[in-house]
């Protein structure tokens, strides 16, 4: 029965590429969906300079604007943008820090009125959750196929394959040869 | 063979997904308001001086509930919004008399009062255009991009939202919609 383990084994390296590519591919899909569904916009291609965009934030305001996403770009988040609305939006951050609102009532101010699509992570809950799940999934899913082929690779190395019995027939022949020789 | 139709099959999938990606031409950039068949957000935009006036000093939504209106939001830099312009006029002359109200908002556009009013001389806007200095009336509306703009009924409901420069088939559905 052990005989065919080897041959087996030497067939499985396709396999083994094909799932981690597979997991790989889903993992970068799935990431790569939540930025990748910008509004549409008739701001111009080339960005105006932004109002605001000179106007000192304080860190705190900067990592709120680091979660939401300018309305009027591609995949960039309200910190990052040049764009005039972006700037404005700092400022209003930084304005309603100031008024004493927390982190999440502004976070908040901005998905009641632009809804989800504002967050530049999306919400781990409901739908959401697959964007988070299934790159942890994909990567647990490869890691344990290649776990198991492994084991099957090292069970296959450490067992000798019987010798066929017309092989030892041969063997034993060539061994009593020998001894009347001698 | 059961392994080599295992081989094939994933990366079959694979290759359906690759070609999928290749054709399936650009994402839908669409995003939905979240306005529509909600209440128009209150807001006071203060007025540029040619329509003071008659309107005061700044223009309140609250003040004209019961009133048809077309929220039109512009830039000065905003080469679509010079396309819609004159459209915009036309449509707010022929609608007055059936008491409909247009209200222009220039946004995103901080500071440039003189630039505003160049567009506003341009394009003879008769109905009501004040300045949002410091976009959060736009913010206020989930603006994406200029221009755009909002439709609202006698009951003060969203009805519908025009991303980009708005064109007659879409003035004469929606004003008529607004009317009902």
């Amino acid at each position: 029965m052990t005989r065919a383990a080897t041959p087996a084994a030497r067939r499985r390296p396709p396999l083994l590429l094909t799932a981690l590519a597979a997991a790989l591919l889903l993992a970068g899909a799935a990431r790569a969906q939540p930025a990748a569904a910008p509004p549409a916009t008739t701001q111009p291609a080339t960005t105006q300079p932004a109002a605001g965009s000179d106007v000192e934030i304080s860190d705190r305001a900067y990592a709120i604007a680091r979660q939401l996403r300018c309305p009027v770009c591609t995949a960039e988040s309200v910190a990052d943008s040049n764009a005039e609305i972006a700037g404005e939006m700092r400022l209003l951050i930084q304005q309603q820090l100031d008024a004493g609102k927390s982190k999440e009532q502004i976070v908040s101010y901005f998905r009641q009125r632009y809804g989800d699509w504002i967050l530049l992570d999306p919400p781990k809950t409901g739908l959401h959750l697959v964007v988070w799940l299934l790159p942890l999934l994909a990567l647990l899913g490869g890691a344990a196929a290649l776990v198991l082929l492994v084991r099957r690779w090292r069970t296959a190395a450490e067992t000798t394959p019987d010798a066929p019995e017309e092989d030892l027939d041969r063997v034993r022949a060539a061994l009593r040869a020998r001894e009347d020789d001698a | 063979m059961r392994r080599l139709i295992v081989v094939v099959a994933v990366v079959a999938v694979l290759a359906g997904l690759f070609l999928y990606g290749l054709f399936r031409g650009p994402p839908n950039r669409d995003v939905p308001s979240n306005l529509i068949g909600k209440p128009a957000p209150q807001f006071t935009l203060p007025l540029y001086e040619r329509f003071q006036p008659k309107y005061g000093a700044s223009f309140s939504v609250d003040a004209h509930k019961g009133t048809p209106m077309v929220i039109n939001f512009w830039a000065s830099w905003c080469n679509p919004c010079f396309d819609e312009a004159p459209l915009l006029e036309r449509y707010y002359r022929q609608y007055r008399d059936r008491g409909v109200l247009f209200v222009g908002v220039q946004t995103q556009d901080r500071g440039k009062y003189d630039a505003g009013r160049r567009f506003i001389d341009r394009f003879g806007y008769t109905f009501p255009v004040g300045m949002d200095n410091d976009s959060s009336i736009g913010v206020e509306y989930a603006l994406f991009g200029v221009p755009e703009t909002y439709f609202v009924d006698r009951s003060g409901t969203v009805v519908y939202k025009q991303v980009g420069p708005v064109t007659p088939a879409v003035m004469d559905k929606e004003l008529e919609a607004i009317l009902r």
